[in-house]
C-alpha cells in the first residue's frame, strides 16, 4: 500500500493547522482553568466551513469525502491546542453524519444546514447514569402520546449537551419487541418543554469541552421526530461508533504530531552535561517512539476512514485504530512531560494539559477495554 | 450450501460459543441469547465479505436481522437485485 496526500489535502493540512495556530490558542490556559468553551473559536471555525466537510453541497456542506475530513480535523488538532474546541467540533460532524445517513430529507433539510454553519450545536445522547458501556441497558423511555413521543429519561457525560441546541436522544421505545429492536433515536431540540441541562461536569482534561446531563421529564417530541426507523436504535448506535472510531482518533494524531515536535525543539536546545539532551539515548528513544506511533497510528485511522468513507465496514479496523492511538498517544503524553523535566509538568509548554486530556481518549467512544473485545469478537473469540 | 445454511454454520461456529448449538429459522438471535449485540456486528462483516453485498444503511433494521430466516431473506434479496 502505498499512501500520499492529494495536494488538496497538503494545501488543507497547512492552511488549517496554520489558521488554527493563529486563531484558536488564545486564552488557553485560563479557558482551562476555568473549563470555558470558545464561543469565538467555534464561530472561527465555523467560518472556516471546519463543520461542512464532509457534507453535501446541497445541505450548506463542501462535499468533502470522509477521510479528506478526518485529515483536516488532525490538522485542526496539530495547529490547536485547545482539545476541548477541536472535540466539540468532531462531535458536530459525527451527529451530522447520523443525521445524513439515517434521517429523512425533511430531517436533514431542518438540521444539516445549521450543523454545517455552526448555527446549530449538535449532541448525541446514549450514556446514562447506570448504563456506560452496557449501553442498551438504558432506562430513558420513550412512549406515543397522541401522535407525538413523551420521552423520560436522564442522560450523562454528554459532549456539547450543556451548549447544544439538538441532541440526538436513544430511548427504549418498546420493551416487549425483540432485543435488537427495543431503541429508537430520537431528534430533540433543547428548548422543548420537559428539557432540562446539568452546568457543565467538571473534568480532569478535556476541561473546555461541555460535557453534562440532559434530564427529560414528559418531553414530548413530534412524531417525526424518530431518526431512522423505529427500533433502529441499536443498529444506528452500532453504526455511529465505526464512524466516530474512524474520526475522534484524529484529534489524537494531529496532537501527538504537536507534541513531538515540541518534544525534539526541547531535545535540541536543552542542554545537560555538556551535551543537547536530545544525544541521550534515554531522551531520544522515547521521541522515537512516539514517531513509531504516530506514522502506525495514522495509517490504522487512515485505512478506517478510507474503508468508510468508500461505504465498506470498519468495525475491527476503526477498533484496532482507535484502541492503538488513543491508548499510545496516553503514553506518549506521559513521555513527553518527563522529557521536558519541571517544564513539562508546569503549564509552561501545555504538555500537562496534553497528558490530562489523553485520558479521555481511552474511555469515551468504547473503552480500549471494549475495543479489545470487539476486535476478539471479529477474530472469532 | 444455501444462504441459509452458509449464514447458520457462521453463527453457531464463530458467534454462538457453544458447539453443537441448534439454530431454527425464526429464532430471535439475541434475545435466545445466540449471540450479543458484538455479535451482530461481526455478523454483518461477514455477510459483506461473504456474499459480496454492501448492507445499507436503510437495510440496518431489526426486521433484516433478528432471526436466520429474516438474515437469509436480506442477503438473497441484495444478490438478486
Amino acid at each position: 500500500m502505498y499512501f500520499q496526500y492529494t495536494p488538496e489535502q497538503k494545501d488543507l493540512i497547512g492552511s488549517i493547522a496554520d489558521f488554527a495556530r493563529k486563531e484558536l490558542n488564545e486564552d488557553i490556559e485560563m479557558r482551562d482553568h476555568e473549563g470555558q468553551f470558545s464561543r469565538s473559536g467555534w464561530e472561527k471555525c465555523a467560518e472556516m466551513q471546519l463543520m461542512a466537510l464532509p457534507f453535501p453541497e446541497e445541505f450548506g456542506g463542501c462535499g468533502l469525502d470522509f477521510l479528506t475530513t478526518v485529515i483536516t480535523l488532525e490538522a485542526l488538532a496539530m495547529g490547536c491546542r485547545d482539545g476541548g474546541l477541536v472535540h466539540a467540533i468532531a462531535t458536530q460532524l459525527l451527529c451530522g453524519i447520523q443525521i445524513l445517513h439515517f434521517g429523512s430529507e425533511d430531517q436533514k433539510k431542518q438540521f444539516l444546514p445549521g450543523i454545517c454553519s455552526g448555527g446549530i450545536i449538535a449532541a448525541q445522547a446514549i450514556t446514562e447514569p447506570d448504563s456506560g458501556s452496557d449501553a442498551m441497558a438504558m432506562k430513558t423511555r420513550a412512549r406515543r402520546v397522541n401522535g407525538e413521543w413523551e420521552l423520560n429519561g436522564s442522560k450523562t457525560f454528554i459532549t456539547n449537551a450543556p451548549i447544544a441546541d439538538l441532541a440526538i436522544i436513544f430511548a427504549v421505545t418498546d420493551d416487549q419487541r425483540p432485543a435488537l429492536g427495543r431503541v429508537s433515536a430520537f431528534l430533540v431540540e433543547m428548548d422543548l418543554e420537559g428539557v432540562s441541562r446539568s452546568r457543565p461536569l467538571g473534568k480532569l482534561g478535556l476541561r473546555t469541552l461541555q460535557n453534562g446531563e440532559i434530564n427529560m421529564k414528559d418531553c414530548k417530541v413530534p412524531g417525526t421526530s424518530i431518526l431512522g426507523n423505529e427500533g433502529q436504535g441499536a443498529l444506528i448506535f452500532n453504526e455511529s461508533m465505526e464512524w466516530e472510531r474512524s474520526l475522534l482518533p484524529a484529534v489524537q494524531i494531529g496532537a501527538l504530531d504537536r507534541i513531538i515536535k515540541t518534544c525534539v525543539d526541547y531535545a535540541k536546545e536543552r542542554k545537560a552535561f555538556g551535551q543537547s539532551i536530545g544525544q541521550f539515548q534515554a531522551v531520544s528513544h522515547p521521541i522515537a517512539q512516539m514517531k513509531v506511533d504516530l506514522e502506525l497510528g495514522r495509517l490504522a485511522l487512515y485505512r478506517a476512514a478510507g474503508m468508510k468513507g468508500a461505504g465498506k465496514r470498519a468495525t475491527m479496523e476503526a477498533s484496532v485504530a482507535k484502541l492503538f492511538i488513543t491508548e499510545t498517544f496516553k503514553k506518549a503524553c506521559l513521555d513527553a512531560v518527563q522529557i521536558l523535566g519541571g517544564y513539562g509538568y508546569s503549564t509552561e509548554y501545555g504538555l500537562e494539559r496534553d497528558l490530562r486530556d489523553s485520558v479521555a481518549g481511552t474511555i469515551y467512544s468504547g473503552t480500549s477495554e471494549m475495543q479489545r473485545n470487539i476486535i476478539a469478537k471479529m477474530l472469532g473469540l | 450450501m444455501t444462504t441459509k445454511d452458509t449464514i447458520r454454520t457462521f453463527i453457531v461456529s464463530e458467534l454462538a460459543g457453544e458447539e453443537g448449538t441448534e439454530i431454527k429459522d425464526s429464532d430471535q438471535l439475541i434475545d435466545a441469547g445466540i449471540i450479543d449485540s458484538m455479535g451482530i456486528i461481526a455478523l454483518l462483516g461477514f455477510l459483506e465479505t461473504e456474499f459480496a453485498i454492501q448492507i445499507d444503511s436503510d437495510e440496518l433494521l431489526p426486521e433484516n436481522l433478528g432471526t436466520v430466516q429474516a438474515i437469509s431473506d436480506l442477503v438473497d434479496r441484495k444478490l438478486r437485485a
